[in-house]
Parts: structure tokens; sequence; C-alpha cells
């Protein structure tokens, strides 16, 4: 299963009486309704860990476009009206900043390993905390209460994944918690964040910008107001899209699919 | 008025400091540079006035290392094509195709591995990523190690190996087109070139037959030459070439910062004490 394609519904399941395996692309499993598939006695997998430093990868990547404003200045430096580059034309630095990461599971914990280089203080919020080797090996700081890591950060970056209990996390309550100079930045699903609250957060300047490889839907309809605020950058939900990783994702989909068909332990399974 | 001009802070390059200026205002005694990069100087000339240079290392080297990190990721991940595509209204695509290379992991070459090239090793290690360096002397061992970074006396052998190689030399009569036809032809199809040090470095004509028949990859400029290009420069034109307009310390922080060193660097000269960054003609 690519890009959660086909859906996997009631009228599908009946159809194919011999249906094993459902091997899914990818660390999310939010598109399956897991428990329709178990009626029907059928196994599922992912691929949660190979993705992970390409995600983590691609939110480093967000966060150093949206604070350096390099979409804008790749704009200024191509438009054909362009005569010379403004000198006060500034963007924040991200060395030396503080970085909150919201769920610090193996995507999050990559994002500070690099976050540590850029000399970034960072603070994580996480259903538990990590041990200690952990946290000082990044020099991470556990905000047991998400406000905390809100209000002190100046980036704050979303890896969760998406359970009922993570839907719209961050709504127009953590928004206003964030600094008027911060930025989010979302690699984990669109429905983490609410949306609306987002656009109205950006347009009154409650926060700064934000940086989205996910939204809901994907794609957005084209005249969404997200599409037309300047601090916006949006990425076609490219976190894995590498031709290593897409390789070695359909590698572990093929070994789970062989395992599930011969009855084996399959590995990347999802109870 | 000219009289009472005993130092000047020099802000992207301007005033031009010239013969005519300088002998304009017999009283200067300090030009402080804004940022590191002092090729659009003439040393010789502005010290045969008896005025003290003095650049602003120290403020420079984070900004410019996070550039050239945002510029390897960007272009990398194919981050603004993505924006593009995620952004437009109703570009067709399929999003099976959309594939960048990845940057954890991948071989990174560093020319030139001053305070800035050190600075990329030091985040480029947190990416997993290989990292090979040219350099004009070798770097202590603890500070190789520190880096996991592996010295090549020649440059060849940096080219061939390296995904990405990103140039951070000053621009001196030594690094003028230091990448050329010859260098691009060195690296691997694949390859990224970042330029994060002066436009004149690279052989930019070169780089363009380079990036249409495919013996680069693609390319990632902070800097060309001139700034800004023409507008119907072909490298505007091309898919696999971000440009950005010489963002290197333009960040609130390192504007600030390389205001401090500058005044710093501009009171010792008028109190004739010591520059802490003084720049003398080579």
């Amino acid at each position: 299963m690519w890009y959660h394609r086909p859906v996997i519904n009631e009228e599908l399941l009946q159809s194919l009486p011999n249906l094993k395996i459902v091997a899914s692309s990818g660390a999310g499993i939010d598109h399956l309704d897991l428990k329709l598939l178990s009626s029907y006695g059928v196994k599922v997998s992912n691929t949660p860990f190979v993705v992970s430093t390409d995600t983590a990868d691609l939110g480093m990547a967000l966060m150093l476009a949206s604070s350096r404003r390099l979409v804008e200045g790749y704009q200024i430096a191509v438009s054909p009206d362009t005569e010379y580059f403004p000198a006060d034309w500034l963007g924040a630095e991200v060395s030396g900043a503080t970085l909150g990461i919201v769920g610090m599971g193996t995507i999050g914990y990559k994002v500070a390993e690099r976050a540590k280089a850029f000399e970034m203080k960072i603070l994580y919020h996480n259903r538990n905390r990590r041990n200690k080797e952990e946290e000082s090996a990044v020099g991470a700081i556990y905000c047991k209460k998400i406000d905390d890591l809100l209000q002190q950060s100046d980036f704050v970056l979303l890896s969760v994944n998406l359970t009922p209990q993570t839907h719209k996390l961050i709504g127009k309550r953590e928004l206003e918690l964030m600094k008027p100079t911060a930025t989010l930045i979302n690699t984990s699903r669109g429905l983490v964040v609410d949306q609306d609250a987002l656009v109205e957060a950006l347009q009154n300047k409650v926060i700064k910008a934000a940086a989205l490889d996910v939204t809901y839907p994907e794609p957005l309809p084209r005249d969404h107001p997200l599409l037309k605020l300047k601090n916006v950058i949006i990425t076609p939900h490219i976190g894995s899209a590498t031709k290593k990783t897409r390789r070695l994702m359909m590698e572990n989909m093929t070994e789970s699919i062989q395992a599930g068909l011969a009855g084996l332990p399959i590995p990347n399974e999802v109870l | 008025m000219s009289k009472k001009v005993q130092a000047i802070y020099l802000w992207w390059h301007k005033p031009v400091i010239d013969q005519e200026l300088l002998q304009s205002l017999p009283n200067l005694k300090v030009i402080a540079n804004s940022g590191v990069g002092m090729d659009h100087l003439d040393l010789k000339l502005v010290a045969s006035f008896g005025v003290k240079m003095a650049n602003a290392p120290r403020a420079v080297s984070s900004s410019t290392a996070d550039t050239g990190m945002a510029l390897l990721l960007a272009s990398a991940r194919r981050l603004v094509e993505g924006y593009h595509i995620a952004m437009s209204s109703g570009m067709e695509y399929c999003e099976a195709d959309f594939l960048g290379v990845e940057v954890t992991g991948a071989t990174l070459g560093i020319i030139g591995m001053g305070s800035i090239g050190y600075k990329i090793a030091l985040r480029a290690k947190a990416f997993e990523m290989n990292i090979l360096y040219h350099n004009r002397t070798r770097r202590k061992e603890q500070e190789e190690q520190a880096v996991g970074a592996t010295y090549c006396e020649k440059i060849d052998g940096l080219l061939r190996r390296a995904d990405f190689v990103m140039v951070v030399v000053s621009l001196t009569p030594q690094t003028h087109k230091l990448i050329g036809k010859r260098e691009m032809e060195l690296t691997k199809p694949t390859a990224t070139l970042i330029n994060i040090s002066r436009g004149a470095v690279v052989d930019q004509e070169a780089l363009v037959t380079a990036l249409q028949t495919g013996v680069i990859g693609a390319a990632a400029l902070d800097v060309t030459h001139p700034e800004p290009l023409p507008r119907d420069h072909t490298l505007l034109k091309l898919k696999n070439v971000i440009i950005t307009p010489h963002l290197g310390i333009k960040t609130d922080k390192a504007t600030y910062m390389i205001t401090e060193e500058a005044v710093e660097n501009m009171l010792a000269a008028l109190n004739g004490l010591p520059i802490p960054s003084e720049v003398l003609p080579s």
C-alpha cells in the first residue's frame, strides 16, 4: 500500500477472501482501521524506522528554510524585477535558538541530534520521559507540560503519531501560548494541528510563521488561505521522499509480505 | 566635514573605498568591514594611506554555516520545487515520482576548512555525513577527529568522492575560479555544488555548461558574480539550481554581533590599541 491507496474498507475486504496481509508504506497507520482488518484476520505491517532520518532531515530543512527566508530569497534572486538585493532584508538565526520538540520518538530524537550540532537549546514534550543518558546525549530538557515548551520555544516541531489523543493537539490555546516570534513546523500529520486556528494565528501575527510538510487534506484545496500566506512554507508530504529510503521501504514491505504469506513472524507488524 | 571622519564602517561594500575617497579623508584612521570577506578592498591602497583595516570573522561563522546547511538540505530534498507544487494552482505531478536525494549518510566535501567550514563539519556530522575536506593547511588531529573529517591533500580526491561539494574559501587570487571545468568534470554526475563563499571562486560559464550537460547534478548558490545576476542569465532558468540573495549572515543576531565586533575594532584603532581582527595586506 502506497500513499494510502487502495482505501481499505469493508467492501474491499469482503471482495478479497484470501487477503492475508496489508503492508503499508511509511510510519503512520492513522489511515487504517486496525479493528476492521483484525476482524477479517488480516495482518498489518508498516515501515516505521527506515523513514526516520529522512523525516528528521526534512524537519531541519523546513526550520532552516523558514527562518532564513530561503523561498522568499530564491524568488527575489530569480525575479525579473530584481535590480539589487535589499540591505535591510533579514531572517532569524537558527544557531543558538530554542527548539521545542513535541513527540520525542525515533524521528523526534533524530531531530534533536541534528539540532544539537546547531547549538540549539532543546526542549521536548512526550508521553513518556526519555532516560537520562538519552536526554544528556542531546542536551534535551523534558517539559512535562506542553505549555512550558510552547512558551519558551523559538521553533516548535511536531513529530507525534496521529491518534485520537493527538488530534488537534495544537489548537488556538496552544498557538496563543507560543511566542509571537515563533515558527511552527509540522512533519507528522495535518490533523495534529487545528488548521483553521493556525490560519487565524498566522493572519493575526499570534505566531510568526509555519512550515508544513503535511496538511489536511493533502493537497489543500487551491483556494485555501494557507496557500496565500506569505509566512507559510508548504511541501507536498516529502518526508520520506528520497530514492534510497523508498527503496528500503519497499524492501521492508516485501519482507513483511513474504513472512505474512509464509505464516512466519512478521517484521514491523502493527498490532 | 571630511576632516572629521576618522573611521568608516563598511556595510555591504559601501561606500566604495578608492583613491579619491581616501584622499578626501585626511584623518581617516580605520575601516571596519561588516563581515569577513575583504576581496572588495584594495588592501595595499588603503595601507598606503596609513589606514588600518579590520573584518568581523567571529560573528559570521554560525550564520554562514547555517546558510550552507540550509542550501544543502533545500537542494537535496527539492524544497523549492516542492513548495511550488504544494502552493500552486493546478500543477500536475505524480507523487511517486517526486524524489530527492538522501542527506543522512551521504559524503560531504568541504573546500576551505576555516571557522565557517569547521562549523559546517560540526553540523554535517550530526547528519551522520561522511566528511572530506581540502584546505591550504591540515587541521590538527583532535579537530579532525571531533568531526570525523578526512583530509584530502589534493582537491581531486575530494571531488571524486563527494555527493555534496561545499565551497567555503576566501576569495583571493589563488582561489579565483578554483572550481572550473576540470574540477566539475571530476565530480560525480549526481553531485551538488554549494557555494557560500564568493561568486568568482566558481567559473560560472563552466558551471552553466556542467549543469546543462549533466556533468554535475545540481547547484545551490548563495553567491554569484555579479550580485544580482543579469535577469537574462542562464543560471536563473535552470531547474536544478537554487540561488539565494547572499543570505550568508543576514540574520538579526548576526548583524548585531557584526556591528559589535566592528565597533570594538574601530575603538581600538582610534585609541591606538591593538586591533582585535586587524587585516593586513598580504
